[in-house]
């Protein structure tokens, strides 16, 4: 019996040995809007320059709880540039930011869903009669593209019958994993995650036009304590390679602003 | 009473639920038995002595050395006391086999001693042999054997066992009182034996202690106990039956008198009893003598009683006989006979037959 | 597949058993020996974390520790770092979640022990750290490790404290349960399936162990 406890103390020791890992790689926490095309910026950034970053994906509302918390993260991308504002405000931040792009929502369809292919004319007597009975949009409590798909709801007049047939994903991404898995009959998510295939091809999406909400700008900022590589990702996220990616995932750039 | 006197003096008092009021003595290499029904408390008079009880009030001396004195604040813990103690279920420790049970309670003897001494007290206890198995692999009896060396494993000041025989077949345990006497003959310390077993105490011990609801009613030598209760409880206790009702009359020439069922009765002198007292009186089976048929018998002429035979049982090779006496309203006298004397005098149910009651055997007792 | 978070669950769990061992074991012996008036109170507060929802820890967590709170406060000035969202204090909230686990195993196995073997142990002339050291731990043995088993799964297994003061963090709070919820949100459904069936695989052999560990240990009574 002795024998046994010596080797469970021997591996033991070597698991607390282990330390914890990647000390230098900064923590980055970032909309989950940009769940698909941050991962596409952090991997072109490394193969610049040969840096790591680790990404963290959530509501920006969560984030920003967490950060006045004392999360440790160096950077924080966020989908409503009042977080960061606030965030400045409790002086947790260095400045209050750079506005990196602005978000469009879609209206989502799955596919197999009746109501058939997403159109925007079809929303409002698919709800009137019923034929949605599971509606996804992120938490507008905490999650931007969760209130702008209630702000555009309510635009249309459509945010009493949508209501009681809501479900609420913790952030955009899971409010997408809904409507990928089939689980409702429709869903308004982030347009960036919907261009990713894993997205596309479980359905169909149309845009939903701007004016129906609320701008989302996005705006990123560099927290107190940030480091040298958290700083060169910032100045990376304004450059050429980053802006093209974003483009290319539906996001709006600030020169077009 | 003397504070040097070498063997075990205790005085305990305890208020209910365990109720304690009793004291005990025993001498070294002497046996004492604490008798008893359940709840009599004598579990717990063990369980102080040990010093794994501590009662409200009392004393405790061992060899002049005070364990546990409530005046002076003193209660020893049973390491330091020095006992050892078989427990009723042996309390064998489980995992360890005979011998390294043994090795735990020699923790004084140099390291390379312990398994040799072990060895030899397991040979003691006539368990060569066995000292690698573990308890569950070991019989009742052996069991016991080996609780009883690990008890003595210390050389202790006194030797405690709490009804070590009770978990026990017959068979074993008969052989189990041999052994104890034989290994008590070779042991100088004192020995105290718990059990509800009269019996079992009338076989092992020099002296037993009659506990009753917590209260010592009598202590003395098993015979001096039977044949002198001191009260009826006690005559009840050790299973007396002839216990009957009486009024003293008088002393004279070397007797007492007293009168019970319309008649006199010659009884032992006991001149503590003034005349006219109400009383108790006992009698022990071997104090009433039948009056054969063919052959005038020896004290016949003592305390004559005629009666009817009510139930004659045979038991091993004797008849219990049970006398329905020409006295109306009292229980029967009972006493037994060899099964061929039985036969001889024609002793059956309905049989007129007459006794004699031994007047050295009549023990007078106040009423109960 | 994250193998950084199944050394970060590892490490959790190594050193929730490390804390929890000693503890455990003194809390358990002591409840097992005690009888006094509030001890049913004090087991069912021990018992708490196993019928609070995880989430209510988490927040107390929170509300305690956290950066705006004078203790976490305190705790940043110390140490530098906040308590929360970090290894530390998911190794707090851990620890704190897995009292039952630890400690009613090992209690009941003490508690298994007929008092009269430490009293015959008593009687043997013992001293109180050698009975508990040969003749009570080895019998509250198989009580031990099902105590150290339970908590090692359940440790591994934690996800509602985690998410609620972990933060997620690579290498530092995000644990492989956490990380598969991250995955799935990724859409990376083949890390976390295979995760997920590791994370199964380890639990059933961990409890399984906990249960032909208590069968060999429940002949021992004689």
């Amino acid at each position: 019996m002795l024998s046994h406890a010596r080797r469970l103390l021997a591996a033991l020791a070597l698991l607390f040995a282990a330390g914890s890992s990647g000390a230098d790689a900064p923590v980055i926490a970032a909309a989950s809007d940009l769940q698909f095309a941050l991962e596409e910026v952090a991997a072109a950034f490394r193969g610049a320059g040969g840096r790591e970053v680790k990404l963290v994906f959530g509501s920006s509302g969560n984030f920003f709880r967490q950060i006045v918390q004392g999360a440790p993260f160096q950077m924080f991308l966020s989908a409503d540039e009042q977080f960061v504002l606030r965030l400045a405000e409790h002086g947790r931040s260095e400045g209050r930011g750079e506005l990196y792009a602005a978000g469009r929502i879609v209206l989502f369809v799955p596919r197999g869903s009746p109501l058939g292919r997403a159109e925007l004319a079809a929303l409002a007597p698919a709800l009137e009669a019923g034929t949605i009975r599971r509606l996804a949009i992120a938490n507008p409590e905490h999650a931007p593209y969760g209130r702008a798909a209630e702000q555009a709801l309510r635009s249309r007049g459509l945010w009493e019958k949508a209501a009681p047939r809501l479900v609420l994903g913790e952030n955009v991404s899971q409010a997408a994993q809904f409507a990928a898995s089939g689980s409702v009959d429709a869903a308004i998510f982030a347009y960036s995650l919907a261009l990713s295939p894993r997205v596309s091809e479980a359905g169909s999406f149309v845009l939903i036009p701007a004016e129906w909400h609320r701008p989302l700008r996005q705006r990123m900022v560099l927290l107190k304590g940030a480091g040298e590589t958290a700083r060169a990702f910032y100045r990376f996220m304004q450059g050429e390679r980053s802006r093209a990616i974003l483009a290319r995932y539906g996001f709006t750039l600030p020169a077009g602003l | 009473m003397s504070e040097r006197e070498p063997g075990l003096r205790v005085r305990l008092r305890n208020p209910a639920p365990i109720a304690l009021d009793m004291e005990l003595a025993c001498a070294p290499g002497e046996v004492a038995a604490l008798v008893g029904p359940s709840g009599s408390g004598k579990s717990s008079v063990l369980r102080a002595i040990a010093g794994l009880w501590r009662p409200a009030a009392g004393e405790v001396r061992c060899g002049g050395e005070l364990w546990y004195s409530r005046e002076a604040g003193v209660c020893l813990p049973p390491r330091v006391r020095r006992i050892g103690m078989v427990f009723q279920h042996y309390a064998l420790f489980p995992h360890l086999c005979a011998q390294d049970n043994i090795i735990e309670a020699l923790g004084e003897l140099p390291r390379a001693r312990r398994a040799a001494r072990a060895r030899e007290l397991l040979d003691r206890v006539r368990l060569a042999g066995l000292e690698l198995r573990r308890p569950a692999q070991l019989s009742g009896g052996q069991q016991q054997r080996v609780a009883v060396a690990r008890a003595l494993a210390r050389d202790p000041n006194a030797l405690l066992l709490d009804e070590p025989f009770s978990a026990v077949d017959r068979g074993t345990r008969e052989r189990l009182y041999q052994e104890l006497a034989q290994l008590r003959r070779a042991l100088d310390m004192p020995v105290v034996l718990v059990t509800h077993d009269l019996e079992e105490a009338l076989l092992l011990a020099d002296r037993i202690t009659i506990l009753h609801h917590g209260r010592s009613l009598q202590s003395g030598a098993p015979h001096e106990v039977l044949a002198h209760p001191a009260d009826v409880t006690v005559a009840r206790l050790v299973g007396l039956k002839n216990i009957f009702s009486g009024e003293l009359v008088e002393h004279r020439a070397g007797r007492s008198l007293v009168r019970c069922w319309g008649r006199v009765l010659e009884a032992r002198l006991q001149p503590e009893f003034a005349p006219g007292a109400r009383l108790s009186w006992v009698i022990p089976p071997e104090g009433v003598i039948l009056h054969r048929r063919e052959r005038a018998s020896r004290g016949e002429r003592e305390n004559p009683v005629s009666g009817v035979v009510a139930s004659a049982v045979m038991l091993g090779g004797n008849v219990a006989i049970r006398l329905a006496l020409d006295a109306p309203g009292e229980l029967p006298l009972a006493f037994s006979v060899p099964v061929h004397v039985a036969r001889r005098n024609g002793i059956a149910p309905g049989a007129a037959i007459r006794v004699s009651l031994l007047a050295e055997h009549i023990h007078l007792m106040p009423e109960g | 597949m994250d193998w950084t978070a199944f050394l970060l669950s590892l490490r959790l769990a190594a050193w929730t058993l490390a804390i929890l061992l000693p503890v455990g074991l003194l809390v358990a012996r002591a409840l097992a020996h005690a009888r006094f008036a509030g001890k049913p109170l004090v087991e069912a507060a021990l018992a708490l974390p196993l019928v609070l929802p995880p989430t209510v820890l988490g927040y107390y967590l929170l509300v305690a520790f956290g950066g705006e709170s004078a203790l976490g406060r305190l705790y940043e000035t110390a140490f530098g770092r906040p308590l929360v969202f970090t290894f530390q204090g998911l190794l707090l909230a851990s620890v704190i979640f897995n009292l039952p686990f630890a400690i009613q195993p090992i209690q009941r196995a003490f508690e298994a022990i007929a008092p009269e073997i430490r009293e015959a142990a008593e009687c043997c002339g013992l001293k109180p750290w050698r009975i508990f050291w040969r003749i009570e731990l080895p019998l509250a043995w198989p009580g031990l490790v099902t105590a150290l088993v339970l908590s090692f799964a359940h440790t591994l297994g934690e996800f509602g404290v985690v998410l609620m003061v972990g933060g997620s963090i690579p290498g530092e709070t995000r644990t492989v349960a956490i990380a598969i919820y991250d995955r799935v949100q990724g859409f990376d459904h083949a890390a976390a399936g295979m995760m997920s069936v590791v994370l199964l695989a380890i639990s059933l052999g961990a409890i399984s162990i906990a249960y032909f560990g208590g069968a060999r240990g429940g002949g021992r009574d004689v």
